[in-house]
Protein backbone atom coordinates (compact mmCIF):
# COMPACT_ATOMS: atom_id res chain seq x y z
CA UNK A 1 0.00 0.00 0.00
CA UNK A 2 1.21 3.41 -0.82
CA UNK A 3 0.94 6.31 1.46
CA UNK A 4 -1.93 8.72 0.85
CA UNK A 5 -0.89 11.61 -1.27
CA UNK A 6 -2.48 14.07 1.04
CA UNK A 7 -1.57 13.46 4.60
CA UNK A 8 -4.54 13.61 6.88
CA UNK A 9 -4.27 15.94 9.75
CA UNK A 10 -2.49 18.67 7.86
CA UNK A 11 -4.34 21.81 8.64
CA UNK A 12 -5.23 24.03 5.77
CA UNK A 13 -5.95 27.62 6.40
CA UNK A 14 -7.81 30.01 4.23
CA UNK A 15 -6.34 33.46 4.40
CA UNK A 16 -9.30 35.74 3.99
CA UNK A 17 -7.05 38.74 3.92
CA UNK A 18 -5.15 37.54 0.87
CA UNK A 19 -7.83 38.57 -1.60
CA UNK A 20 -10.16 41.10 -0.09
CA UNK A 21 -13.48 41.53 -1.83
CA UNK A 22 -13.47 44.99 -3.28
CA UNK A 23 -16.92 46.49 -3.22
CA UNK A 24 -18.41 47.79 -6.45
CA UNK A 25 -21.36 50.08 -6.92
CA UNK A 26 -24.30 50.46 -9.26
CA UNK A 27 -24.92 54.14 -10.00
CA UNK A 28 -28.19 55.33 -11.57
CA UNK A 29 -27.96 58.65 -13.41
CA UNK A 30 -30.60 61.30 -13.96
CA UNK A 31 -32.29 61.48 -17.35
CA UNK A 32 -35.10 63.70 -18.65
CA UNK A 33 -37.30 60.79 -19.70
CA UNK A 34 -38.04 58.46 -16.83
CA UNK A 35 -40.99 59.34 -14.62
CA UNK A 36 -40.41 59.74 -10.89
CA UNK A 37 -43.20 57.26 -10.13
CA UNK A 38 -41.52 54.76 -12.44
CA UNK A 39 -38.05 55.09 -10.90
CA UNK A 40 -39.50 54.60 -7.41
CA UNK A 41 -41.37 51.52 -8.59
CA UNK A 42 -38.25 50.00 -10.19
CA UNK A 43 -36.15 50.51 -7.04
CA UNK A 44 -38.98 49.15 -4.91
CA UNK A 45 -39.89 46.08 -6.96
CA UNK A 46 -36.43 45.09 -8.24
CA UNK A 47 -34.29 45.71 -5.16
CA UNK A 48 -37.12 45.17 -2.66
CA UNK A 49 -36.48 48.57 -1.07
CA UNK A 50 -39.20 50.20 1.03
CA UNK A 51 -41.25 52.94 -0.60
CA UNK A 52 -39.45 55.49 1.61
CA UNK A 53 -35.97 54.29 0.70
CA UNK A 54 -36.84 53.99 -2.99
CA UNK A 55 -38.23 57.53 -2.93
CA UNK A 56 -35.10 58.87 -1.20
CA UNK A 57 -32.91 57.25 -3.89
CA UNK A 58 -35.14 58.59 -6.70
CA UNK A 59 -34.94 62.11 -5.29
CA UNK A 60 -31.15 61.82 -5.03
CA UNK A 61 -31.03 60.83 -8.72
CA UNK A 62 -33.29 63.74 -9.60
CA UNK A 63 -31.61 66.44 -7.51
CA UNK A 64 -27.97 65.30 -7.32
CA UNK A 65 -27.85 63.81 -10.82
CA UNK A 66 -27.09 60.30 -9.61
CA UNK A 67 -27.43 57.87 -6.71
CA UNK A 68 -25.69 54.68 -5.58
CA UNK A 69 -28.45 52.10 -5.58
CA UNK A 70 -26.47 48.95 -4.74
CA UNK A 71 -23.03 47.94 -3.43
CA UNK A 72 -21.41 44.50 -3.56
CA UNK A 73 -19.33 42.10 -5.66
CA UNK A 74 -18.63 43.18 -9.22
CA UNK A 75 -20.52 40.33 -10.92
CA UNK A 76 -23.62 41.00 -8.85
CA UNK A 77 -23.45 44.70 -9.64
CA UNK A 78 -23.25 43.88 -13.36
CA UNK A 79 -26.42 41.80 -13.04
CA UNK A 80 -28.16 44.71 -11.30
CA UNK A 81 -26.97 47.20 -13.92
CA UNK A 82 -28.28 44.95 -16.68
CA UNK A 83 -31.65 44.81 -14.89
CA UNK A 84 -31.69 48.61 -14.64
CA UNK A 85 -31.00 48.80 -18.40
CA UNK A 86 -33.93 46.43 -18.96
CA UNK A 87 -36.12 48.95 -17.16
CA UNK A 88 -34.68 51.77 -19.26
CA UNK A 89 -32.73 53.36 -16.43
CA UNK A 90 -29.27 54.76 -17.14
CA UNK A 91 -27.02 52.70 -14.85
CA UNK A 92 -23.26 52.28 -14.64
CA UNK A 93 -20.92 50.16 -12.50
CA UNK A 94 -17.84 51.46 -10.71
CA UNK A 95 -15.41 50.42 -8.02
CA UNK A 96 -16.43 51.90 -4.69
CA UNK A 97 -14.17 54.84 -3.82
CA UNK A 98 -11.74 53.86 -1.07
CA UNK B 1 -58.77 45.83 -11.17
CA UNK B 2 -59.10 42.12 -11.94
CA UNK B 3 -57.97 39.09 -9.99
CA UNK B 4 -54.51 38.73 -11.48
CA UNK B 5 -53.91 41.97 -13.30
CA UNK B 6 -55.28 45.38 -14.22
CA UNK B 7 -57.54 46.91 -16.83
CA UNK B 8 -56.19 49.85 -18.77
CA UNK B 9 -58.82 51.97 -20.47
CA UNK B 10 -57.74 53.09 -23.95
CA UNK B 11 -59.62 54.54 -26.91
CA UNK B 12 -59.54 52.54 -30.14
CA UNK B 13 -57.51 55.29 -31.76
CA UNK B 14 -54.92 55.04 -28.98
CA UNK B 15 -54.68 51.29 -29.40
CA UNK B 16 -54.13 51.74 -33.14
CA UNK B 17 -51.41 54.35 -32.56
CA UNK B 18 -49.70 52.28 -29.90
CA UNK B 19 -49.65 49.21 -32.15
CA UNK B 20 -48.15 51.38 -34.90
CA UNK B 21 -45.45 52.72 -32.56
CA UNK B 22 -44.62 49.21 -31.38
CA UNK B 23 -44.24 48.06 -34.99
CA UNK B 24 -41.90 51.00 -35.65
CA UNK B 25 -39.97 50.18 -32.48
CA UNK B 26 -39.62 46.51 -33.45
CA UNK B 27 -38.29 47.62 -36.83
CA UNK B 28 -35.82 49.97 -35.12
CA UNK B 29 -34.59 47.11 -32.90
CA UNK B 30 -33.86 44.95 -35.95
CA UNK B 31 -31.83 47.63 -37.69
CA UNK B 32 -30.20 49.03 -34.57
CA UNK B 33 -26.50 48.27 -34.81
CA UNK B 34 -24.82 51.63 -34.89
CA UNK B 35 -23.26 52.62 -31.59
CA UNK B 36 -23.34 56.27 -32.59
CA UNK B 37 -27.15 56.09 -32.80
CA UNK B 38 -28.39 57.84 -29.65
CA UNK B 39 -31.36 55.45 -29.35
CA UNK B 40 -28.99 52.48 -29.41
CA UNK B 41 -26.75 54.12 -26.81
CA UNK B 42 -29.73 54.88 -24.59
CA UNK B 43 -31.34 51.42 -24.76
CA UNK B 44 -28.00 49.72 -24.05
CA UNK B 45 -25.91 52.17 -22.02
CA UNK B 46 -22.18 51.83 -21.44
CA UNK B 47 -21.81 50.11 -18.12
CA UNK B 48 -18.19 51.25 -17.57
CA UNK B 49 -18.01 54.76 -19.08
CA UNK B 50 -14.37 55.15 -17.95
CA UNK B 51 -13.20 51.75 -19.17
CA UNK B 52 -13.90 51.23 -22.86
CA UNK B 53 -12.49 47.69 -22.92
CA UNK B 54 -14.58 46.49 -19.97
CA UNK B 55 -17.64 48.23 -21.41
CA UNK B 56 -17.14 46.58 -24.80
CA UNK B 57 -16.70 43.17 -23.19
CA UNK B 58 -19.86 43.62 -21.13
CA UNK B 59 -21.91 44.83 -24.04
CA UNK B 60 -20.69 42.04 -26.34
CA UNK B 61 -21.89 39.54 -23.74
CA UNK B 62 -25.25 41.16 -22.99
CA UNK B 63 -26.42 43.63 -25.65
CA UNK B 64 -28.09 41.20 -28.08
CA UNK B 65 -30.03 39.53 -25.27
CA UNK B 66 -31.10 42.91 -23.94
CA UNK B 67 -32.48 43.96 -27.33
CA UNK B 68 -34.11 40.53 -27.81
CA UNK B 69 -35.93 41.02 -24.52
CA UNK B 70 -37.18 44.43 -25.70
CA UNK B 71 -38.55 42.85 -28.88
CA UNK B 72 -40.19 39.96 -27.02
CA UNK B 73 -41.82 42.29 -24.50
CA UNK B 74 -43.00 44.64 -27.25
CA UNK B 75 -44.65 41.63 -28.90
CA UNK B 76 -46.39 40.77 -25.60
CA UNK B 77 -47.80 44.30 -25.36
CA UNK B 78 -48.86 44.23 -29.01
CA UNK B 79 -50.77 40.98 -28.50
CA UNK B 80 -52.64 42.46 -25.53
CA UNK B 81 -53.55 45.54 -27.53
CA UNK B 82 -54.75 43.67 -30.58
CA UNK B 83 -56.79 41.25 -28.45
CA UNK B 84 -58.62 44.20 -26.87
CA UNK B 85 -59.40 46.02 -30.09
CA UNK B 86 -62.31 45.51 -32.45
CA UNK B 87 -60.29 47.07 -35.27
CA UNK B 88 -57.80 45.47 -37.60
CA UNK B 89 -54.27 45.77 -36.33
CA UNK B 90 -52.53 49.05 -37.13
CA UNK B 91 -55.48 50.42 -39.08
CA UNK B 92 -57.15 53.66 -38.09
CA UNK B 93 -60.53 52.53 -36.78
CA UNK B 94 -63.85 54.15 -37.66
CA UNK B 95 -64.90 53.96 -34.02
CA UNK B 96 -61.73 55.68 -32.80
CA UNK B 97 -63.19 57.26 -29.70
CA UNK B 98 -64.81 54.12 -28.32
CA UNK B 99 -63.08 53.03 -25.13
CA UNK B 100 -61.73 49.52 -24.63
CA UNK B 101 -60.48 47.74 -21.54
CA UNK B 102 -57.03 46.39 -22.23
CA UNK B 103 -56.32 43.55 -19.79
CA UNK B 104 -52.75 43.45 -18.49
CA UNK B 105 -51.96 40.29 -16.52
CA UNK B 106 -49.64 40.63 -13.56
CA UNK B 107 -47.06 38.54 -15.41
CA UNK B 108 -47.17 41.08 -18.26
CA UNK B 109 -46.93 44.26 -16.18
CA UNK B 110 -43.16 44.64 -16.40
CA UNK B 111 -43.29 44.05 -20.17
CA UNK B 112 -45.78 46.92 -20.43
CA UNK B 113 -43.80 49.25 -18.18
CA UNK B 114 -40.50 48.53 -19.94
CA UNK B 115 -41.98 48.74 -23.44
CA UNK B 116 -43.74 52.08 -22.89
CA UNK B 117 -40.52 53.36 -21.30
CA UNK B 118 -38.41 52.13 -24.22
CA UNK B 119 -40.73 53.82 -26.73
CA UNK B 120 -40.31 57.10 -24.84
CA UNK B 121 -36.53 56.63 -24.68
CA UNK B 122 -36.32 56.16 -28.45
CA UNK B 123 -38.52 59.19 -29.19
CA UNK B 124 -36.56 61.31 -26.68
CA UNK B 125 -33.26 60.27 -28.22
CA UNK B 126 -34.57 61.09 -31.71
CA UNK B 127 -35.66 64.50 -30.42
CA UNK B 128 -32.25 65.05 -28.84
CA UNK B 129 -33.64 65.41 -25.32
CA UNK B 130 -30.73 65.22 -22.91
CA UNK B 131 -31.57 67.38 -19.90
CA UNK B 132 -34.63 68.25 -17.83
CA UNK B 133 -34.58 71.79 -19.24
CA UNK B 134 -34.40 71.15 -22.99
CA UNK B 135 -36.32 73.64 -25.12
CA UNK B 136 -39.12 72.08 -27.16
CA UNK B 137 -40.03 72.85 -30.74
CA UNK B 138 -43.80 73.42 -30.44
CA UNK B 139 -44.27 72.48 -34.09
CA UNK B 140 -42.83 68.99 -33.65
CA UNK B 141 -45.77 66.62 -33.06
CA UNK B 142 -43.46 63.93 -31.68
CA UNK B 143 -43.51 65.81 -28.38
CA UNK B 144 -47.27 65.22 -28.21
CA UNK B 145 -46.77 61.50 -28.79
CA UNK B 146 -44.03 61.48 -26.16
CA UNK B 147 -46.27 63.24 -23.60
CA UNK B 148 -49.23 60.97 -24.37
CA UNK B 149 -47.05 57.88 -23.83
CA UNK B 150 -45.93 59.41 -20.54
CA UNK B 151 -49.53 59.88 -19.38
CA UNK B 152 -50.44 56.29 -20.29
CA UNK B 153 -47.26 54.93 -18.68
CA UNK B 154 -48.02 56.88 -15.51
CA UNK B 155 -51.50 55.30 -15.56
CA UNK B 156 -50.09 51.78 -15.82
CA UNK B 157 -47.65 52.54 -12.98
CA UNK B 158 -50.54 53.74 -10.78
CA UNK B 159 -52.56 50.60 -11.59
CA UNK B 160 -49.55 48.40 -10.85
CA UNK B 161 -48.83 50.19 -7.56
CA UNK B 162 -52.49 49.81 -6.54
CA UNK B 163 -52.31 46.12 -7.38
CA UNK B 164 -49.27 45.75 -5.07
CA UNK B 165 -51.11 47.56 -2.27
CA UNK B 166 -54.07 45.22 -2.67
CA UNK B 167 -51.80 42.22 -2.41
CA UNK B 168 -49.81 43.59 0.52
Amino acid sequence: MSAPIIEPGVEESLDLYAAPLEPWQVVVWNDPVNLMSYVVRVFRTYFGYSRDHATTLMLAVHHDGHAIVATGPRETMEVHAQAMHDFGLWATVRKAPQ
Amino acid sequence: MIADGVRLSLAEIEIAHLVGLIDDFTEVLVTLDDESDPAFARLTPDVYPDDAAASAEFSAATRDDLLDRRAAEAATVRRGLVASSAAEAASIPDNGLEMRDVVIRMSELDAWLRTLTALRLVIASRLGMTTDDDQRDPGDSRYAVYDWLGIRLDGVIALADDLDEGLG
